[in-house]
Formats: structure tokens, sequence, C-alpha cells
């Protein structure tokens, strides 16, 4: 399997006042191809700060990340910004739509951006995958959290990124529309062979994921074996079979 | 291009209210621009038309034309490279002896009496001759009901004046201008046929060489600069205008930057996706000009259906070069009220945009 993107010996400081803060402590992370990992932790743990030193808008204090093998950390903004533009695909919490595009337009910006010709088959595709094909003339605000989202994959698969980050990608949904947007993401992860890295507060959503992180106080760890946590869970876990029969 | 046209299209009200407030603002500046230069014009239209460089009186004139008189010998006196022509100039009051009521008839103008040879009388009327109490009066008297062939009468005179021709663009200091010859000129300004050859300026057109020292010249935009209330007025409507425009480049600053704080998170979250500051910049740029060029184009539509309907009642001129100049101020002018937004744009951290 092919390593999409690592991070490498990567610290971060922060000062406040005059002491220094160490908010991530030295981290070694890999993902790879195919991979779906979801990243958990309580607020304030780091796990914003990883997030955005993996996507490049801000600088390891020590360190380095690799995107698709090649140096991403040390490039200056501009270059960081346009290898975002191409290689990683954004699905944010309030949705990643501007508002005053329709879901068609919202892919079509990629190609003037970038100046390239929108490619109609794929965007047929994407829709069709992602059930969001009568709703690619309206606007975000015409559409239901579910479908915001969806959408918002769409456009995060569109323009065929390597690596897709997905913050809280279900926070503002109910359980079987989350349910239903995160198996999405993991069958477009696998189909598509993207590396998904999901942050959530939702630990029911890690059902799907390969691999599980915790960070707790700047420290990254892979969580091994799913611990039985609670009742809740369990029934959980019933739902999701049930969601995915 | 396709981030701004597709938030006009989206935003159709909001952007429609920014626009409203251009069109108003640019219609009024336009406006204001037409009527003080149609008021500018209707001071000097007579004096263009000589095409002069330089205006000779006497010295003692105190810059007033009327109060200048010279004879002969300050012509000859004056000695220029290319021509001159004599001018006598004094205001008069005209009426209609055939009308009803003359007191209702009564127009204020002024009397150029001028050599029938001379390059001020209208250029188009050259086979007309000024003799006798023959006259060429501006246009502006046809609205009085005058035609060609009709006499008038002067107040504190009992001559009658022929209308022979009608000139146009021939107003002097807002008042219509009648052409008549220096004798009939002089008759009516020492109210008697046994005159003395005497009259009010030189034009030269070329330069001087030689001037008598009783005589003074100036050149010819010195000159009317001299013409009582012309510089003040000139100056009240340009401060307005220029007051106008840096209000409408404020007004549009303002609410672009608004928008633009409003789109903040919006912003961040495409910068965070990697979309440049150059693109996103640029959007508002671009916005920006869209809005002043909507607004500019209504306004200007506007002033020029104001213009055809109000031209004959106020003094309304059209002038390109001013349209031009003061539509290349407002683009210029809205575009550093954009420049604010769009250092705005610069300072959003796409950080924001991820996690909280």
């Amino acid at each position: 399997m092919k390593p999409l993107i690592e991070m490498i010996g990567v610290t971060k400081d922060f000062l406040q006042g005059d002491n220094v803060i160490r908010a991530l402590k030295e981290t070694n992370f890999i993902a790879y191809e195919s991979e779906l990992i979801g990243i958990v932790g309580p607020s304030g743990s780091g796990k914003s700060t990883f997030l955005t030193i993996l996507g490049g808008l801000q600088k390891p204090t020590t360190g380095r990340v690799l995107l698709n093998g090649k140096p991403f950390s040390e490039l200056d903004i501009k270059e960081k910004s346009k290898i975002r533009l191409e290689s990683i695909g954004f699905i944010l919490q309030a949705s990643n739509l501007i508002p005053f595009l329709t879901i068609k337009e919202q892919m079509v910006l990629y190609n003037k951006i970038t100046k390239s010709k929108v490619n109609q088959t794929w965007m047929n595709d994407l829709f069709q995958k992602l059930d969001v094909e009568k709703l690619k003339d309206k606007y975000p605000n015409e559409l239901s959290g579910g479908e915001r989202q969806r959408s918002a994959i769409a456009k995060a698969l569109y323009h065929q990124p390597s690596v897709i980050f997905a913050d809280e990608p279900t926070a503002s949904l109910d359980t079987n529309r989350a349910y239903e947007v995160v198996k999405l993401l993991a069958k477009e992860t696998k189909e598509q062979k993207k590396a998904t890295i999901m942050v959530t507060h939702d630990e029911r959503m890690l059902e799907f994921c390969d691999k599980v992180y915790v960070i707790v106080d700047g420290v990254l760890s892979e969580r091994t074996s799913v611990e039985p946590n609670n009742q809740t869970k369990t029934m959980n876990r019933e739902n999701v079979s049930a969601v995915r029969s | 291009m396709f981030l701004a046209f597709k938030e006009l299209k989206y935003s159709k009200t909001k952007f429609a209210l920014i626009i409203a407030v251009v069109i108003l603002i640019s219609y009024l500046v336009y406006f204001l621009t037409s009527l003080a230069n149609g008021l500018a014009s209707s001071y000097t239209n007579a004096i263009e038309q000589w095409d002069s460089n330089q205006i000779v009186l006497t010295l003692d004139a105190n810059d007033n034309m009327m109060m200048s008189y010279m004879g002969q010998d300050a012509y000859d006196g004056t000695e220029i490279k290319g021509s001159k022509a004599k001018l006598g100039l004094f205001p008069a009051v005209i009426n209609n002896p055939l009308a009803e009521n003359i007191l209702d008839s009564r127009v204020d103008a002024y009397f150029f009496g001028i050599d029938n040879d001379s390059f001020i009388k209208p250029s188009e009327f050259s086979e007309l001759t000024l003799t006798g109490n023959k006259v060429i009066v501006d246009e502006e008297i046809k609205k009085e009901g005058y035609k060609i062939g009709d006499f008038f009468g002067v107040t504190g005179s009992t001559q009658q004046y022929e209308i022979i021709g009608f000139s146009s663009k021939t107003t002097y200091q807002t008042a219509p201008v009648i052409f008549m010859s220096l004798e009939a000129w002089q008759t009516y300004r020492y109210g008697s046929t046994n005159t003395p050859d005497l009259f009010s300026g030189i034009i030269v057109r070329g330069e001087i060489n030689n001037l008598p020292s009783s005589l003074i010249s100036y050149t010819t935009e010195d000159y009317i600069s001299t013409l009582p209330g012309y510089t003040a007025q000139v100056l009240t409507f340009s401060i307005m205008i220029i007051f106008l425009i840096l209000i409408t480049a404020f007004v549009l600053g303002i609410f672009i930057y608004v928008l633009t704080i409003q789109k903040t998170s919006m912003f961040g979250v495409m910068k965070a996706q990697g979309i440049s500051n150059g693109y996103i910049g640029a959007s508002v740029i671009i916005q920006t000009f869209l809005l002043v060029a909507f607004g500019i184009f209504v306004g200007l539509a506007l002033t020029s259906l104001t213009g055809m309907f109000l031209s004959d009642v106020i003094p309304f001129a059209v002038n390109i070069m001013f349209y031009s100049i003061i539509t290349t101020a407002f683009f210029l002018f809205a575009f550093f009220g954009g420049l604010f937004s769009v250092n705005a744009v610069l300072k959003i951290d796409p950080l924001k945009a991820i996690g909280g």
C-alpha cells in the first residue's frame, strides 16, 4: 500500500506570554491509500493543530510533512496553497460549500480557478454515487444537512485529490444521516484509493474507520482495539448493522 | 469573474440596493457636471467663438471691458503678429415693440459692435453685411418669438434693429449677444448719431509685439476668469463634484468592506482549500468594478435622458472629456475603496476554518 501523507517527527510549540507551550508532542503518522482514519480526542487536545499542520495551514516547529512522498511542510505559503487546491479535499463541519453557488457550480469553480476543463462524466458519476443528481442546480441553503454534506463530499472528491480531510463532517446531522455520510465517505475512500482523515467527536462514527488515533494533551497514539465503552455504544452498533444491511 | 458574477446573481436585492446608491450619486455627479459646464459655457460661448489668444483693454478699465474706451490710435499702436479686431461691448435690454405688453418682452442682451469683415462676426454669416441697424442675434432670442426680418427696440433709445440672422453658441455672461456694426453700436452707446470713434477692446489672434502704455493685454483664459462670478461658480461646482466622487468611493468602499467582512469565514474555508488570495482578491475587485460600471452606466443614461428633456430650460451641456475624467475618477476611487477589502481578505486566517 502506498503512503499518501506522512508526518515525521513533527512537534508544534506556541508562545503564550513568555512560556512556550508544546501543543503537539513529537508525532509520527502515516496514512496509506484506501484508509479511513479516525482522529478523536477532547477539545484542546491538539486535534486541530495536528490537522492544520498535516494540511499545510501552519508550519511545524520541528519535523516535516510529506504529501505523496514529496516534501510539503517546507514549501512556501503560495506553493502549499496550490498543492492543497490540487491534492487535498476538505469536508468541513459547516460544510465547505459556497452559499451563492449551486452544487454543480461548486465543482465548476475548481475548473475556473485552475483554468481546466470541466470533467462532465466524472461529475455525473459522482452525483450519482452520492445521490445528489437532483440537487445539482440547487443552492446549499435549499438542501438538508445530509444533502449538504453529501454534496460537500462530492466537491471534495471532484478534483480527485489524494488525501481528504474531514473535520467533524457529521456534527450537524442526526444519527441516521451521520451514518449515511460516513458510510459514503468510507466507500469512496476505498473505491478511489484515497487516504481520508476524519476528526470527530462522535465515537459512533469510528465503526467505519480502518484505524483510530487518539490525541490527548498533544500526544497522538493509535487505539489498537475498540474498547467496549458503555451500553450506548453497543446499541449503536446494532444500528450500524441495520444501516449497513 | 466566475465567483463575482455568481454572487451578484445570487444576492440580487443586496447588490441592487448598492447599485441604486451608485446610480443616484453618479446621476447627480454627471448632472451637476453638465449643468456646471452648461452654465460656464453660457458665460464664455461668445468668447470661445473668437478663437483668440489675447484681449486688450485700457489699463484704467480694471478688467472690465464695459468700462474700457479706446480709439483708432490705440488700435494702430497695438502691433501684433496675426490678426486683430475691434470690439465694442455694452449691455442692453431689448424689447418687442409689437408685444401687447412691452415690459413683458424685455430681454437682457449684450451688444457687440464689430467691423463687418471682422473675425468676430459669426463665420456662417460672411455673406450678410452688418450695416445700419441690421443685426445678427444669438438664437436664444428665437425663444422670445422673433424671426428673421423682425424688429426689436432697446431700452433708453428710440432706435429699432432688424434681425438678419440667428447665430448659435454666442452668449456672453449667460445673455445672448447681438452683433452690429461699430457705427450702430456707437450710436447706441453714446445716445447720439454724432459719436466719437471709440470702442471697448481689441481681440487678438496671434502674438502682441508692442502695446501702448495705456493698454493692457490678457490671455483669453485670464480674461474669462475676470468675468464676474465665473471663477467662483466654476470652483464651487468643481469642489462639489470632487467631493461627490470621493463620497461615492467611500460609500462603495464601505459597502464592499462590510460584505467582505460578512464573508470572512467563507473566505477562510476557501483559503484552507487552497484558493489563492489573488483569486479571492481579484473577485472582490471585479465585483466592485461591476457595481460601479452598472451604476455609472444607468447614471449616464439618466443624465442624457434628463438632458434631452431639460436642455431648453436649463443650461445643460454635455462634455465628453469631463464625463471621461469623472468616469475614470469613479473607477479609480472605487478601486481604492475595494483595496481595503482586499487587504481584509489577505488578513483572513485559513486556520480558523478548521477545528476550533
